[in-house]
């Protein structure tokens, strides 16, 4: 790029004939020119020819498809059957997806008894299987995290602990997505793909989510998940009982959440992990309910909720005896 | 406006104008060629990695959902620096009214129109989902607006591109035309390109900064710094940008703009240097929740220092290139300018890159350190957007070049 | 110019202006967001919804132990006894608080729950019942009696939910629950919860320069360009 000696012949040749420049050669320049163009779009299609492969995948409805609060009722049931189908055909699994929506008059609000879990580490299992993660990964929508005891200092925290649990001088904090009712993965959201749900659950829109990982960055309890890959799960292992915006097989390059199990809560039923639990260390319930078991610990238990100074009013808690 | 002929000739003529610029900027010599070919492969190669990348899956990166975002916004980062920086030399331009600098100021919104290029191109290949871009775009997408300080700089990256394009274009063509351009026609768009400059590179630094959850970029510090070390990077690939039009096409940049733009780089380095700093003692003598990642960034934290040598490296060269800058042989002599230039260009790109995007996600947000370092697919990307960044710069300085050598003009009489 | 420059700043003071009007106008959308406001005025209907139409069912023992008889008789039947066979006639020590003494069936029981005697909560009159505090008897399927004698403050808790663990459904009006009872957790002799080993660990570290050797086939594919 630094030789000059031919700009310098190509500047006086040009000098020549300044307002005339292209006179000479014109079609045998133009030729040349337009061959190089040719094969430059044609070098540029073969190198991107990968993404044939990746377009296969993508159906022109799936392209398509609207934001899902914008889809009629028909339009829901069309995009289900046809998640639904695709399920089958790619992993061999018949599932039924449903479109639970927010029981009204509920709030769900989590609690966890910090004196009593002993980070065995169920509840992290159960969401795996429950939710169909990747199975290579041992993906789970839970971490808990092995503090030492007299500190709320997560930096002197691991969670990568194993073997004998409860351990004398520690004690266990399991994180999971705090369905924050001021939350900021929400908010950095430059697609509204993830929102706030009557009932407090913060969803994914999973057709709609451009994997752009904003709320990733934006969320301060790690509760976000990328589909770094298309999750592998065993026909015979996936979980039938789907929710459109739970536990469906997620797509690649999207990002997902914990959602308190709504396609079971939505039902009545308890979330998975907190069956799990065998502890007991797990509660549930509707915080609108006078009468809920999650309402009698916030009045009478000591509760302690993770990084208030964020403002982020997370539905989670933690209490102890 | 006296312009009611150009109106009735400006439909055909600027087409004609576009036609005869692309014909002569890629008119060139043996060795432009083989420049071009060069980036032409490079950013092949680039689009093919990206391509394995989109049908792979992310799994291909280095990024994990510890350190969820990596070089490909690094590089962004870096880029929206230097679109802002490339424009800010209007300033001196027009508020001291230094007709000099004219001249350097549109080589400064060529390489502004090149980095937002680049800046879009390192966002569109960090998506997961990059065909469902569609979802971004205002009225048919679902706009998350002025919620997401994401959404606001998709706005303000394109207005800059567009405001950009229309400078440059209408002061070439009128060039071209050979007519004095009509002052209302350009100036006040070069004003709002300076404001349009400081708020993309304030809306880059509020995407970090309002996160909360990440110490690290939550410092209010965060927006200024990122425009004094724009002040730098700007600048600096400009006059990098001048010498190698000077060495390759003999278009000579008068000495005084060159000067100017070491002034702003001495001043823009010393505040940036001087922030850090600050921000270092703030953060390392009152052992807040900021120092985590700033111990691991510079020190390194149970045993992981995968990004130690990166910074010091940045400091290493921030250092020496600003004391470059501050010996007379900068003003002197151009091979000392040059060296002092690239020092800072790879420091900054450095510091703002690997130095601030991925030490925010380390410790991750459960204080767990779980450490990034670019995969070769990601080099290989970010090198084929730089490819494609300085095709779109070389082609265009060259139509710059054409015109203001006058080798390019319209054989129409001038009005 | 200085008239361009104060146009100038007059455009920056705009800009800021909208930027600050965005945050009140953010601001103020988060203080009504719908979770809230209408959440709270559906809190009567809350109470409508808990009729419970279905029980809370809280496991229990299936009845007072019985000791398994080592061997079998001729038939090859296996035979069980129940504890009031030997402890009906035998005369209860009363003091003992420690399973060193304990012999026959007894032998190498483990017994850690504070300084209380075995008559505590055995019966002395009735082997194949428990014995509360006041001396009545109480059958070994409501053993949670007993244990709420002294802990109280679980039973409390346990009454609301926040110790014990549970199954089935939070909202009564669409399932049963099924709850512990104390000696599912807790062996009575030894109520200390027992220690478990961790099984399950997310791999999600996959990237990291560390085990660079499994990314390199992620990346292998590409190198032939
Ligand atoms: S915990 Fe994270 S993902 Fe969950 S609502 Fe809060 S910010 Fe969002
Ligand atoms: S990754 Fe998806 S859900 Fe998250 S901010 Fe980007 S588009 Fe929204």
């Amino acid at each position: 790029m630094t030789s000059t000696d031919p700009c310098n012949s190509q500047q006086a040749e040009s000098k020549a004939n300044r307002s005339l420049p292209i006179v000479e050669n014109f079609t045998r320049r133009a030729a040349v020119k337009g061959g190089f163009a040719t094969l430059g779009a044609a070098a540029f299609v073969a190198a991107i020819s990968p993404l044939r492969q990746a377009a296969k995948s993508t159906t022109a409805v799936e392209f398509m498809q609207r934001h899902y609060t914008e889809l009629s009722p028909e339009q829901k049931a069309n995009v289900i059957s046809r998640l639904e189908a695709e399920t089958k055909e790619k992993y061999g699994a018949d599932v039924t997806i449903a479109d639970d929506r927010p029981i009204p008059g509920t709030k769900f609000v989590y609690a966890i008894n910090l004196s009593v879990c002993n980070g065995n580490g169920k509840c992290v299992e159960a969401c795996h299987k429950e939710n169909n993660h990747d199975r290579s990964t041992n993906q789970s929508y839970i971490r808990v995290i092995e503090m030492p005891k007299g500190t709320m200092d997560m930096e002197k925290g691991s969670t990568t602990y194993s073997g004998i649990v409860p351990k004398d001088d520690k004690f266990y904090l399991p994180v999971q997505c705090q369905q924050c009712d001021e939350p900021p993965c929400v908010d950095v959201c430059p697609v509204k793909a993830t929102w706030k749900e009557e009932d407090g659950i913060v969803v994914v829109d999973y057709n709609w989510c451009i994997g752009c990982r904003y709320c990733e960055a934006a969320c301060p309890y790690h509760a976000r998940r990328f589909n770094w890959k298309q999750p592998e799960v065993p026909a015979e292992e996936i979980n039938p009982d789907q929710s459109y915006l739970s536990n469906r097989v997620r797509p690649v390059g999207v990002v997902e959440k914990c959602t308190y199990c709504l396609h079971r809560t939505r039902r009545g039923k308890l979330p998975a992990c907190l069956e799990a639990c065998p502890t007991g260390a797990r509660v549930f319930g509707n915080i609108l309910d006078k009468n809920s078991n999650i309402r009698w610990i916030l009045e009478n238990k000591r509760v302690y909720i993770l990084k208030e100074e964020l403002g982020t009013k997370p539905a989670f808690f933690y209490y102890f005896d | 406006m006296s312009s009611s002929p150009v109106k009735q000739t400006a439909i055909t003529s600027y087409p004609k104008f576009i036609g005869r610029a692309l014909w002569l900027a890629t008119e060139g010599s043996f060795a432009f060629y083989a420049w071009m070919t060069v980036l032409t492969a490079v950013f092949l190669v680039g689009a093919n990695a990206w391509a394995n990348q989109v049908a792979g899956g992310m799994i291909t990166t280095n990024m994990t959902d510890h350190v969820s975002w990596g070089l490909y916004i690094a590089n962004f980062t870096f880029c929206v620096g230097l679109a802002a920086g490339g424009v800010m030399m209007v300033i001196p331009a027009y508020l001291y009214d230094d007709e000099e600098m004219h001249k350097v100021v549109i080589i400064g919104e060529a390489v502004a129109i090149a980095a937002i290029v680049m800046c879009t191109l390192s966002v569109v290949v960090d998506l997961g989902r990059p065909d469902r871009f569609w979802h971004l775009i205002p009225g048919i997408g679902k706009f998350n607006w002025p919620m997401s300080m994401l959404t606001w700089d998709v706005i303000v990256l394109n207005g800059y591109l567009l405001i950009n394009l229309h400078v440059v274009g209408y002061l070439l063509y009128m060039r071209y035309l050979g007519r004095k351009p009509n002052v209302w026609w350009y100036l006040p768009f070069v004003f709002l390109s300076i404001f349009w400059a400081i708020s993309i590179h304030t809306v880059t630094a509020f995407l970090y900064c309002g996160l909360g959850g990440r110490p690290f970029w939550n410092s209010a510090l965060l927006a200024p710094r990122f425009l004094a070390s724009a002040f730098v990077s700007g600048p600096a690939f400009i006059i990098l940008v001048m010498r190698v039009l000077r060495v390759t096409t003999g278009y000579a940049a008068p000495t005084g703009p060159a000067r100017t733009l070491i002034q702003i780089i001495r001043v823009a380095m010393t505040i940036n240097l001087l922030m850090l700093v600050s921000e270092i003692f703030t953060v390392l003598y009152t052992g807040s929740a900021h120092a985590a990642p700033l111990n691991y960034l510079f020190f390194g934290d149970h045993g992981k220092n995968g990004l130690v040598p990166w910074i010091w490296t940045a400091i290493g060269m921030n250092l020496v290139g600003t004391a470059l800058f501050f010996t007379p042989a900068a003003l002197e002599r151009s091979h000392v300018r040059i060296l002092a230039c690239l020092l800072v260009i790879v420091g900054i790109w450095i510091e703002k890159g690997m130095g601030l995007i991925v030490p925010g996600f380390i410790p991750s947000t459960l204080h767990e350190i779980v450490e990034y370092s670019p995969s070769l697919l990601e080099w290989k990307v970010v090198a084929g957007i730089w490819g494609l960044g300085l095709i779109i710069l070389t082609l265009s300085l060259k139509l710059i070049v054409n015109v203001f050598t006058d080798r390019m003009h319209t054989d129409e009489p001038a009005t | 110019m200085p008239r361009i420059a104060s146009l100038f700043f007059a455009v920056l003071l705009c800009l800021f202006a909208s930027v600050a009007l965005a945050a009140l106008w953010q601001s103020g959308m988060r203080a009504n967001t719908p979770t809230s406001s209408a959440a709270e005025a559906q809190v009567s209907q809350a109470s409508v919804h808990s009729n419970e139409a279905h029980p809370v069912i809280i496991r229990k023992p299936s009845g007072p132990p019985r000791i398994e008889l080592a061997g079998t008789d001729p038939q090859g039947r296996t035979a069980s006894v129940a504890c009031s066979t030997c402890h009906s006639i035998r005369q209860a020590n009363l003091e003992n608080k420690t399973a060193a003494t304990l012999d026959e069936f007894h032998q190498g029981m483990a017994f850690n729950h504070g300084n209380i005697t075995c008559y505590a909560c055995h019966n002395p009159n009735e082997s194949d019942a428990l014995r509360l505090a006041d001396g009545s008897s109480v059958a070994y399927e409501n053993v949670m009696t007993l244990c709420s004698q002294c802990h109280s403050k679980q039973a409390e808790s346990f009454a609301h939910g926040a110790h014990g663990g549970m199954n089935g459904h939070w909202d009564l009006s669409r399932g049963p629950q099924m709850k512990n009872n104390c000696i599912d957790c807790h062996d009575p002799h030894v109520p200390k919860y027992p220690k478990m080993i961790v099984g399950f660990k997310p791999k999600d570290r996959f990237n990291e320069p560390s085990t660079a050797e499994h990314q390199q086939e992620g990346t292998a594919a590409h190198d032939k360009h």
